[in-house]
């Protein structure tokens, strides 16, 4: 298994919560009534919230509407997820 | 419509090319049970779909096959970077590049380009989600067979990924059609088309 940096390991997580919330979102479309499902995916998605925040402030934005800067178009600042991460 | 989020739904980090195998991966893209064909089916037949959670099944797994094509995408980016001409003309990858140089494009492994024709978008939900029941099963006997060409790891690795997606999105649909049969009649699901039939 490979060694991941810090900015990886926190992008694993968010893929993690993502994951568990795709996965809970197919779940409930046909299960709509199920609480321990909704209960689940909020659970993710409260976490999720956290780590995107923070990966946004230390690394950069995930999505265009965490732009912060005043001066700089931070879109632009990070890189398309097909680039293998070698940092 | 659809918000983009700069990142992959699972990692994909390979490190060693490999043509030969994104010569095959590549039918995931733009074969005849590839991703973009998912996405475009469910995303088709979501309109015409009966009930709001029928609609709702459609439109989430079409949406998801859109971030699977982006994994397959980004398996066949990472497959051919830094390729020499002697390594092109020896993988057989040659017949690809002369086109398409190492560009990402939909085709299937035979070469035959992406149509629509591998698909249906037939306006009544007992034949649609037959079909999209046999296409996730269809597609995860290509990813089994790509698991039994793949050797390297950080390959297999996503490949199980989106085979075991293949298998959750087989029991949503059958779900969807359980929920379909129950609005019909009983004695006879065809007696009548509940997106067409007043």
């Amino acid at each position: 298994m490979a060694i991941l940096s810090d900015k990886e390991k926190l992008m694993l997580k968010i893929q993690s919560c993502s994951f568990a919330m795709k996965e809970a979102e197919l779940f409930l479309d046909t299960h709509p009534t199920c609480a321990e499902a909704i209960e689940y995916y909020k659970k993710h998605r409260e976490m999720n919230e956290q780590y995107i925040k923070a990966y946004a402030e230390k690394y950069g934005v995930i999505t265009m509407d965490q732009q912060s800067s005043d001066k700089k178009w931070n879109w632009v600042e990070t890189p398309f997820p097909w680039e293998r991460s070698v940092d | 419509m659809w918000q983009y989020e700069k990142k992959l739904q699972y990692p994909v980090k390979i490190k060693e090319p490999n043509p030969a195998l994104a010569k095959i991966i590549v039918s995931q893209l733009g074969g005849p049970d590839g991703e973009l064909g998912a996405a475009l089916r469910y995303l088709s037949q979501r309109y015409s779909a009966p009930t709001r959670e029928v609609q709702a099944i459609m439109n989430d797994i079409g949406t998801e096959e859109l971030s699977h094509m982006e994994i397959i995408g980004t398996i066949l980016y990472q497959l051919t970077r830094n390729l020499s001409i002697k390594e092109i003309k020896e993988s057989g990858f040659d017949v690809y590049f002369v086109d398409h140089t190492t560009a990402i494009y939909p085709i299937a492994a035979s070469g035959v380009p992406f149509t629509a024709s591998y698909f249906q978008s037939k306006g009544d939900p007992i034949t649609d989600l037959h079909e999209d029941l046999a296409a996730e099963q269809k597609a995860r006997t290509t990813y089994d067979n790509i698991l039994r060409l793949a050797d390297d790891p950080d390959v297999r690795d996503p490949i199980k990924f989106l085979r075991e997606r293949e298998i959750v999105h087989y029991q949503r649909f059958g779900e969807a059609l359980r929920k379909t049969q129950d609005l019909l009649d009983s004695k006879n699901f065809y007696a009548f088309n509940p997106s067409f039939d007043k």
